[in-house]
C-alpha cells in the first residue's frame, strides 16, 4: 500500500515561488480584464504589467535578503533552488524587462499593442524565464525555456508584418529543435546518474568517478547545442540575424538580454561543476566556441549593411565575449558575467530605443531594410542630439572609457587574465578593436557624411514619445554614469556569486 | 605665508578657466576685468611673500601632493620660494597685471577677447608654476606650459597664415631645445637619483666631471631655445605677430628669460663646470653684438625691440656665464621693466597707426601721442643705458664684471654693443616720433591710446627710472640664496663708467644727427652690409634651404614610399584580410531555414565527433 504523502507548509517553502507567482497573476488578471471590458487603452495594460513587475522585483530583492541571512534555499520539492545566481539572474531578468515593456509607449500605433494578450504574454513569458533560473531540475529548466520560448515566438509574430511572421516561424523551428537537443541531453545525463538534478548529477558522476564519461559528454553535447541556440553561440546562432530583423527594434533589444542572461545562468549551472572537476575536453570546446563565436560574428558584423543586423551580429559577439566567463569559471569571471550582462542591458535599451523610435511604417525609397547605415547619413546636422546620443551608445558598445561597456570589458578581460587565460584575453582585446570598426562606423556616417534623404527628417523621429525619449534619456545617463555606482554593484554581485559557490 | 604662494601660484588659473568659459562667447568686458584682478590679487601676494623674506624670514617651502610614486621615482607638487623665486615672481605678476589691464584696452574691438584673457593668465600660471616649483620635473612642466600658451598666443590671429607659420617655428624650435633640455633632465636623475633642488645640488660636487658638462650643457641647450639664443635665435623675431601686449609680457619681459632663470637656478651645477659656464658667456656677447647689429636696420618697429630683446638675454648670459648670477638676475629685472614699456608703446603707436609697423611712414608722431612718446624715450634712456635710469646701473654692472674678470674681450663687444643699443633705439624714436610727418601723405589719422592704457604704462616706466636705484638692497636680498660675486675694479670703476656712458651718448647723439631729417637716402640700402643686416645675416633663408627643405623632401620621401607603400598597404592588407572573410563567410546566414538546421546539425555532429576521437583527454588527472 501507497504511503501516503505529508507535505507540510514549511517543507514546501513557497516563498522560493512568490516572485514567479507574482508575474504570472499578473498575466492571468491581464487576460480576465480583458474578458470583462473589452477595448482598454495600451496604456492600462501597460501600466498593470510594470506594476506587476515591480512588486515582483521587490519580491526578488527580499528573497536576495533571505538568502543572505541563510544562503540557497531550497523549496516545492526540493525542485525551487534559490542561491546567488538565481536571485542575480531574475534581477536582470524583471529589471531588462521593465526598462523594455515601456517601449509600447510609441506615438504611433502597432498592431501587438492593440491586444491585451501581447502584455499577457509578456508576463508568462518573464515568469518562465524566472523559473528557469531559479531551479536545478533540468525538467523544470525546460519547462521554464519552454513557457517563456513559446510566449516569445508569439509575441514576435504579433508583430504583423511579413518578415516578423518569417522570423517567428523560423525562430520556432529552430526553439523545437532546441528543445528536442535538451530534453535529449537531459535524458542521457539521467541516464548515466539517475537524477535531474544538477548538483545530485554532479555528486553522482564524482562518486563513479567518471566511469560513463562518453554518455556524460555525449548528454553535454546536445546541452551545449541547446544553450548554445538560446546564446546564439556560433554555429547555432543562424536564426538570430533574421530574427532581430523581422521583430520590432524593441523586442529585438529585450531579446539580445534577457532570454540569453537565463541561458547563461542554466549554462553556469551545467558546465562548471564539469570544467571545476578537470573535464579538460569541455574546457577546449569552450574555448574553440568563444573563440569562434566572436571573432566569427564580428567578421560578419563588418559587411552588414543595416544597424539593426550589426547589432544582432554584435550582439551574438557579445555573447560570445560572456561565455568566455563560464569557461574561465572563477568568482571573479561569474561575476563579471553579471555586471557585463547589467551593464550591456543598459546600453543596448539604449540603442534599441534609438532604432525603435526611428522606425517608420514604410520603408523609405531606396531602402531594402528598416535601419540601413545610410538612413544615419549626416544626422548630426538634422537631429544633432539625436546623433551625439547615438553616438554614445555605440562608443560605449566599442568599449571606450568611461562609458559603461568598457568596465564590462575591463572587469572580463581582467578576470581572464586572473585566471591564466592570457592568450584569451588577448583575443578578446583583439576582438573588442575589430568590433570598434563597425560601431564607429555609424559615428561616421552620422557625422561625417552628408544627409543622404533631404527633407526626410520628420520620418526619423516618426515613432518617438515622451516615454520613449525619458527612457533613452535614461540609458545614456545610465551608461555615461554607471561607472560612479560601479563598486556597490560589484560589491553585490560578488558576494552574491561568491555565497552561491560559482 | 603658505596661503599666500597658493594664492600667487593659483589666482592666473583661476582666472584663466573663468575666461576660458566664455572663450568661445562674444566680447565680455568681465572676463579682462576678473582676470587682471586676480592677478592684482597675485601681485599682492607675491608682495607679501617678497617682504615675508625680505624681512629675514625663512624661505617657503610646501609639497602640496604626491605627482609621481613609482618605486624609486618620486616627484611631488613642490613649491619652493625663496629669494630667486621671489624676485621672478614679483616681476612676472607685476608686468603681467599691468599688460592684462594695457589689454584691455588694446584687445578691446578684437573678437577673440575672452580667449586672450583665458590665454594670457594661463601663461602667467604656467610661468608661476615654472618660476615656483622645486624640482626640475615640475620647471619643466612650466617650461613646456609657456612654451604651449606662447603658441597660442602668437598664433592668436590664427586666420593670418604668417601668424600660424610663426606660432609653428617658435613651437618647432622651443621643442627641439627642450629635447635637450629633457636629456640634462635625465642625466640628473639618472646620476643623482631625485630631481628635487636641494638633494641635485648638494650630490652635484661628487658626481664625475664629464657628466657634470653634459648636464650643464644640455640645460644650457634648454635655456638657449626658450631664451632665443643663437643658432635657435630666428623665432622671437617671427614671434613679433602676435599681439602686442603678448609680445611685451612673453617675448620681453617673462618667458624669455626663463633660460636666464634656468641657469641662474642650477648655478651650483655652472659653478662646478666653468668651460661651459665661460662657453655660456661667450654665446652671450655674441648673441648681444649679433643681435643689436640686426636692430640697426630694421624696418619693423616691433622686430626692432625683439632683436634689441635677444641682444639685452646676451647680456644676461654673460653675467651668469661668467658667475655673476645676481648681476644676471639684476639686468633680467630691470629689462623687464623698460622693455614691456617699450613693447606697449609700441602697441601704441600701432593701434595709432592701424597697425602699420614701417617706421619709415611714421615720423612727427610726438605732435599727437605725446604721453607715448614720453614713456617710449624713458624706456629708450633706461635701454641705452643713461644715469640715473635702470639700465645704466645693471649694463654698466655687467660691463664691470666682465671687465673685473679680466675677460676683456668680452667686454670690448659688449661696449660696442652698447653703442649699437643706444643708436638703434634712438632710430626708432626718431623715425616714429620726430622729423616730418611723412603718415599724413600715406591717409593715416593717429589718435593718443586711452587713458588707462597710458596709467598701466606709467608704474613701468617710474620702475624703469627708479629701479636701479635699489642695486645695493637687491644685491644684499638675492645673495642669500647666490654667491656673492667678488671682482675689483674699484681703481677703473669711474673710468668704465665714463668710457660706456659716452659710447652710449655717442650712439644716441649718431641717431639723432643721422635721423634728423627722416630716413636716410634709400643709395644706402644697395649697401652690402645692409643687405646682410636686412637679411638678418641670410640665417633664415640657410636654415629654410639646408634644414627645412631637405627635410621637407626626406618626409615627403618617407611618406609617399615608406608610408604608403608599406606601413598603409600592410594595414589595409591586414583590414581589407578581415573584411573579405567577413564577406566570404557570411554567405553561411542565407535566411534559409533548411541550412539553418543543418548547421545546428553539423555543428552538433561535429562536437559528438570530438566526443568520440578525443576521449583520451577528457579528464585531467
Amino acid at each position: 500500500m501507497l504511503e501516503p504523502i505529508v507535505v507540510t507548509l514549511e517543507e514546501l517553502n513557497l516563498i522560493t515561488l512568490v516572485p514567479m507567482c507574482i508575474a504570472i497573476f499578473g498575466a492571468l488578471l491581464i487576460i480576465c480584464i480583458d474578458l470583462v471590458k473589452e477595448r482598454l487603452d495600451k496604456s492600462f495594460y501597460l501600466m498593470i504589467t510594470l506594476l506587476f513587475l515591480a512588486v515582483d522585483f521587490v519580491a526578488v530583492l527580499a528573497s536576495a535578503g533571505l538568502f543572505e541571512q541563510v544562503g540557497s534555499v531550497r523549496g516545492f520539492f526540493d525542485v525551487m533552488f534559490i542561491d546567488g545566481l538565481a536571485i542575480l539572474g531574475q534581477l536582470i531578468i524583471v529589471g531588462a524587462s521593465m526598462l523594455f515593456i515601456p517601449l509600447a509607449l510609441t506615438s504611433k500605433r502597432f498592431h501587438e499593442y492593440n491586444y491585451p494578450e501581447y502584455f499577457g504574454m509578456f508576463l508568462f513569458m518573464v515568469g518562465g524565464f524566472q523559473f528557469m533560473v531559479a531551479t536545478d531540475n533540468l525538467i523544470l529548466i525546460f519547462v521554464g525555456l519552454e513557457t517563456a520560448s513559446l510566449a516569445l515566438y508569439t509575441l514576435i509574430a504579433l508583430h504583423n508584418r511579413d518578415k516578423s511572421f518569417e522570423a517567428a516561424i523560423k525562430y520556432f523551428t529552430m526553439g523545437a529543435l532546441g528543445a528536442a537537443l535538451f530534453s535529449f541531453g537531459a535524458m542521457l545525463l539521467y541516464a548515466v546518474s539517475g537524477s535531474i538534478e544538477i548538483a545530485h548529477i554532479a555528486a553522482v558522476v564524482k562518486a563513479d568517478e567518471y566511469a560513463n564519461i562518453e554518455i556524460l559528454l555525449v548528454g553535454v553535447v546536445m546541452l551545449l547545442a541547446a544553450l548554445g541556440l538560446k546564446v546564439s553561440l556560433v554555429p547555432f546562432h543562424t536564426w538570430l540575424p533574421d530574427v532581430y530583423e523581422g521583430s520590432s527594434a524593441a523586442l529585438a533589444g529585450y531579446m539580445s538580454i534577457v532570454p540569453k542572461i537565463a541561458a547563461f545562468v542554466v549554462a553556469m549551472r551545467l558546465f562548471e561543476f564539469l570544467i571545476h572537476s578537470g573535464v579538460v575536453w569541455l574546457e577546449v570546446i569552450l574555448y574553440a566556441v568563444v573563440v569562434l563565436t566572436m571573432t566569427a560574428a564580428n567578421l560578419w558584423a563588418l559587411v552588414q549593411s543595416d544597424v539593426k543586423r550589426m547589432l544582432a551580429y554584435s550582439s551574438i559577439s557579445h555573447a560570445g565575449f560572456v561565455m568566455a566567463a563560464i569557461l574561465i569559471a572563477t568568482t571573479q569571471a561569474n561575476s563579471a558575467l553579471f555586471i557585463y550582462w547589467i551593464l550591456f542591458s543598459f546600453t543596448n535599451l539604449g540603442a534599441f530605443t534609438m532604432l525603435w523610435v526611428s522606425r517608420q511604417k514604410d520603408l523609405l525609397p531606396g531602402q531594402s531594410s528598416d535601419h540601413p547605415y545610410d538612413k544615419f547619413s549626416g544626422m548630426i546636422r538634422t537631429m544633432p542630439v539625436a546623433a551625439v546620443v547615438m553616438g554614445l551608445f555605440m562608443l560605449s558598445l566599442a568599449g571606450m572609457p568611461p562609458f559603461a561597456m568598457f568596465w564590462g570589458k575591463l572587469y572580463m578581460i581582467s578576470a581572464a587574465v586572473n585566471a591564466e587565460y592570457v592568450i584569451l584575453a588577448l583575443i578578446m582585446a583583439i576582438n573588442s578593436a575589430i568590433a570598434a570598426y563597425y560601431y564607429l562606423k555609424l559615428i561616421v556616417y552620422m557625422f561625417m557624411k552628408e544627409p543622404h534623404y533631404e527633407g526626410m527628417q520628420q520620418y526619423y523621429m516618426t515613432n518617438s514619445s515622451g516615454a520613449l525619449k525619458t527612457i533613452i534619456g535614461f540609458a545614456a545617463f545610465a551608461t555615461v554614469f554607471i561607472f560612479l555606482a560601479l563598486n556597490p554593484i560589484m560589491e553585490f554581485v560578488t558576494a552574491l556569486v561568491q555565497k552561491s559557490g560559482f | 605665508m603658505e596661503i599666500y604662494l597658493y594664492i600667487a601660484l593659483f589666482a592666473p588659473l583661476v582666472g584663466s578657466l573663468i575666461a576660458g568659459i566664455f572663450g568661445a562667447s562674444k566680447k565680455l568686458l568681465f572676463t579682462g576685468i576678473v582676470t587682471s584682478s586676480l592677478l592684482a590679487l597675485s601681485f599682492f601676494s607675491s608682495i607679501v611673500l617678497l617682504v615675508h623674506l625680505l624681512g629675514g624670514g625663512d624661505e617657503i617651502h610646501v609639497e602640496m601632493m604626491t605627482w609621481i610614486a613609482a618605486g624609486e621615482l618620486y616627484i611631488p607638487f613642490g613649491f619652493l620660494v625663496d629669494e630667486i623665486s621671489a624676485t621672478m615672481m614679483m616681476v612676472v605678476t607685476l608686468v603681467s597685471t599691468l599688460v592684462h589691464i594695457y589689454s584691455i584696452g588694446y584687445m578691446k574691438h578684437d573678437a577673440g577677447f575672452n580667449r586672450f584673457f583665458s590665454y594670457l593668465s594661463a601663461f602667467v600660471f604656467s610661468m608661476m608654476v615654472l618660476v615656483m616649483s622645486d624640482n626640475f620635473a615640475g620647471l619643466f612642466i612650466g617650461w613646456e606650459g609657456v612654451g604651449l600658451c606662447s603658441w597660442l598666443l602668437i598664433g592668436f590671429w590664427y586666420k593670418k597664415d604668417i601668424a600660424t607659420w610663426s606660432a609653428n617655428e617658435a613651437f618647432i624650435m622651443n621643442r627641439i631645445a627642450d629635447l635637450g633640455m629633457l636629456i640634462g633632465i635625465f642625466l640628473i636623475y639618472w646620476n643623482t637619483g631625485s630631481l628635487q633642488y636641494d638633494t641635485v645640488f648638494a650630490a652635484a660636487p661628487s658626481l664625475d666631471e664629464t657628466i657634470l658638462v653634459l648636464i650643464a650643457l644640455f640645460l644650457f641647450i634648454g635655456a638657449m631655445g626658450k631664451s632665443a639664443q643663437f643658432p635657435l635665435h630666428t623665432w622671437l623675431a617671427d614671434a613679433m605677430e602676435g599681439p602686442t601686449p603678448v609680445s611685451a609680457l612673453i617675448h620681453a619681459a617673462t618667458m624669455v628669460t626663463a633660460g636666464v632663470y634656468l641657469v641662474v637656478r642650477a648655478h651650483p651645477i655652472y659653478e662646478l663646470t666653468p668651460d661651459v659656464s665661460y662657453f655660456i658667456a661667450c654665446v652671450g656677447a655674441f648673441v648681444a653684438i649679433f643681435a643689436a647689429s640686426m636692430a640697426l636696420v630694421n624696418r619693423d618697429i616691433k622686430r626692432i625691440i625683439a632683436y634689441s630683446t635677444l641682444s639685452q638675454l646676451g647680456y644676461m648670459f654673460v653675467a651668469a656665464g661668467l658667475g655673476a648670477y645676481w648681476v644676471a638676475l639684476f639686468h633680467l629685472m630691470a629689462h623687464a621693466f623698460f622693455k614691456a614699456l617699450l613693447f606697449l608703446g609700441a602697441g601704441n603707436v600701432m593701434h595709432a597707426m592701424r597697425d602699420e609697423l614701417d617706421p619709415y611712414k611714421m615720423g612727427g608722431l610726438f605732435k599727437v601721442m605725446k604721453y607715448t612718446a614720453i614713456l617710449m624715450i624713458i624706456a629708450s634712456v633706461a635701454l641705452a643705458g643713461i644715469f640715473p635710469l635702470a639700465g645704466f646701473f645693471s649694463k654698466d654692472k655687467i660691463l664691470e664684471v666682465a671687465f673685473g674678470s679680466e675677460n676683456y674681450i668680452l667686454w670690448g663687444v659688449l661696449w660696442v654693443s652698447a653703442g649699437l643699443t643706444a643708436f638703434y633705439s634712438f632710430r626708432l624714436i626718431m623715425l616714429t616720433f620726430f622729423s616730418d610727418s611723412r603718415y599724413k601723405k600715406l591717409g593715416f589719422d593717429p589718435h593718443e591710446a586711452y587713458p588707462y592704457m597710458l596709467w598701466a604704462m606709467a608704474p613701468l616706466a617710474l620702475l624703469a627710472i627708479i629701479a636701479g636705484w635699489f642695486e645695493h638692497q637687491f644685491v644684499e636680498f638675492v645673495t642669500q640664496a647666490l654667491p656673492m660675486f667678488t671682482f675689483n675694479v674699484a681703481d677703473v670703476v669711474w673710468m668704465l663708467i665714463v668710457v660706456t656712458t659716452l659710447i652710449a651718448l655717442g650712439g644716441i647723439a649718431l641717431a639723432i644727427w643721422t635721423y634728423r631729417d627722416g630716413p636716410l637716402d634709400p643709395k644706402w640700402e644697395r649697401n652690402p652690409i645692409h643687405k646682410l643686416l636686412i637679411n638678418e645675416y641670410y640665417i633664415p633663408a640657410a636654415y629654410e634651404r639646408c634644414i627645412s627643405r631637405p627635410y621637407r623632401e626626406l618626409s615627403a620621401f618617407f611618406w609617399k614610399e615608406v608610408d604608403l607603400k608599406v606601413v598603409d598597404y600592410t594595414v589595409d592588407l591586414i583590414a581589407s584580410m578581415v573584411y573579405g572573410s567577413g564577406k566570404k563567410t557570411h554567405t553561411m546566414q542565407n535566411g534559409n531555414l533548411s541550412s539553418m538546421l543543418g548547421w545546428v546539425a553539423a555543428g552538433a555532429v561535429l562536437l559528438l565527433l570530438a566526443v568520440i576521437f578525443s576521449s583520451g583527454i577528457q579528464v585531467a588527472g
